[in-house]
Order: C-alpha cells, then sequence, then structure tokens
C-alpha cells in the first residue's frame, strides 16, 4: 500500500478511535511509546491512555486538515504531521491543533505509535 | 535508573533545542548554508511539496519568494526516536516576512540523525503554514 495512503488510513483511525472509544487507544501504543501533550512528557501505553481518557470533555470531534508522511528510516517507521481542528461538544469554537506521529510497524504488519507530540495553535 | 533516563531527557531536550535555534538562525541570516545540514537521503515536505536530497531541498528553500525573514519560536518539543541517537523535534512558531504586515503561524517537524563527527543532520523535514 502506498506510504502517504497507509498514513492517512492509520490518522483516520487514531482520531476515529479517540472521537468515539478513547480507551481503545491502548492497543495502538505500546510500553516504549512516548506523549509529549501541551508539553507535559508521558511514557507507556497504560500511562498515555490514562492522560487521553482523563481529558476534562466528554466528546469530541477531529478534522483533519492535512496529513503529511515520510519514511523514517530502514526499520519501516513513518513519520506523520497532522494538523486539523478539534471540537469540543458545548464549546463554540473549535480549537486547532498540530500533531506528529512516528509509526513503528508490529509484527503482524500493522502500526504503533512510537513518538507523538500534540499541540493546540493558537491564533 | 529514574535519574539516569532524567538526564538523558534533559540531554535529548537541550541538542534539540540547540539545533533547531541554530537552524533557524541560518535560515534568517544565511539560508544558503543550511545545505551543510542536509544529505543526498534528507527528505523535505513543504506545504505538501516533496523533495529529497540536499540539493534540491537547498534549491527549494533559496527559491522562496522572500529576501529576509525572521523565525520566531513559540514552542519546542522533543522525543528521542526508534533511531538509535535519533532525536524527532517538533516546533511552533510564527514567521515575519519584510514588507508583510502579519507574521505567519507553522508547525515544523524535524528528525536529527547523529553523524560520525558528533553533530545532527536532519533526515526528515516538514513545514505547514497555520493557517486562522
Amino acid at each position: 500500500m502506498d506510504p502517504d495512503a497507509l498514513a492517512k488510513a492509520f490518522v483516520e483511525h487514531y482520531y476515529s478511535t479517540f472521537d468515539t472509544n478513547r480507551a481503545g487507544l491502548a492497543n495502538l501504543y505500546q510500553e516504549s511509546s512516548m506523549l509529549t501533550f501541551e508539553g507535559q512528557k508521558i511514557q507507556g501505553s497504560q500511562n498515555i491512555v490514562n492522560k487521553l481518557t482523563s481529558l476534562p470533555f466528554q466528546q469530541c470531534k477531529h478534522t483533519i486538515t492535512t496529513v503529511d508522511c515520510q519514511p523514517s528510516g530502514p526499520a519501516g517507521g513513518m513519520l506523520v504531521l497532522v494538523s486539523g481542528n478539534l471540537q469540543l461538544s458545548g464549546e463554540q469554537h473549535a480549537l486547532k491543533f498540530s500533531q506528529m506521529f512516528h509509526l513503528m510497524p508490529t509484527p503482524q504488519g500493522s502500526f504503533y505509535v512510537y513518538n507523538h507530540i500534540f499541540r493546540l495553535n493558537y491564533a | 535508573m529514574y535519574k539516569l533516563q532524567e538526564e538523558m531527557e534533559e540531554q535529548v531536550e537541550m541538542v534539540g533545542r540547540a539545533f533547531v535555534e541554530h537552524y533557524y538562525h541560518l535560515f534568517d541570516t544565511d539560508r544558503s548554508s543550511l545545505a551543510s545540514l542536509y544529505h543526498q537521503s534528507s527528505m523535505l515536505t513543504f506545504e505538501g511539496q516533496k523533495l529529497q536530497g540536499v540539493d534540491d531541498i537547498c534549491a527549494k528553500i533559496n527559491q522562496l519568494p522572500f529576501d529576509k525573514c525572521h523565525h520566531f519560536i513559540s514552542t519546542i518539543d522533543t522525543q528521542p526516536s526508534s533511531f538509535a541517537g535519533g532525536i524527532t523535534v517538533f516546533v511552533s512558531g510564527s514567521l515575519r516576512l519584510m514588507c508583510e504586515e502579519h507574521p505567519l503561524r507553522f508547525s515544523q517537524m524535524f528528525h536529527l540523525i547523529p553523524t560520525p563527527q558528533g553533530s545532527f543532520y536532519v533526515q526528515n523535514d516538514i513545514f505547514r503554514l497555520n493557517y486562522g
């Protein structure tokens, strides 16, 4: 499958899981995974999912504006830069965000998130 | 064990930060010298346009339609990548072009790989403007 299509498919799956079943993100991370969320550093699937499920909103919807990807090296990794909007229910204005993923292949032929950095884009 | 990890994290952060500040300083004062930071294997995606190799990347950067500019960095986040000694850096900031009233907001991602000489080069670079 074409790397761009793979990256796009992963990203869509990620946000769809985030928006409908946040706890389900656990199988997209591993013990070695790292998340930096608005400057806060978190390591490991359990800690990462705890952070994401404890964010102070119930419902949200991510809309993707741009997805760019590049292969990161001989191990088959992919770097992905996403920008988009995050609409929280009850909020009038959507938040703009940018997010970087470094995806690594699993033996089963899919990907997990090794590096993950999230930042809101303030005006 | 935790102290060692903390020290390593601090080191990664210092290196990432120093590299990024150096990168934008060169960009803003001597754009053609950015060639020293890319290799033949390097990749740049600039506003969706894909380029590979130091020559094509530098040609693109040198041809951007402005003479002078200044990057202001708002945030720098770093993490070690899965590559031995590699660092991923995520930057957000604003880019002021001379003669433009309003600065442009941008996000940029770098994947830095160590060189045998003890510095780093940019293996992956993705740049996007953030429109309001």
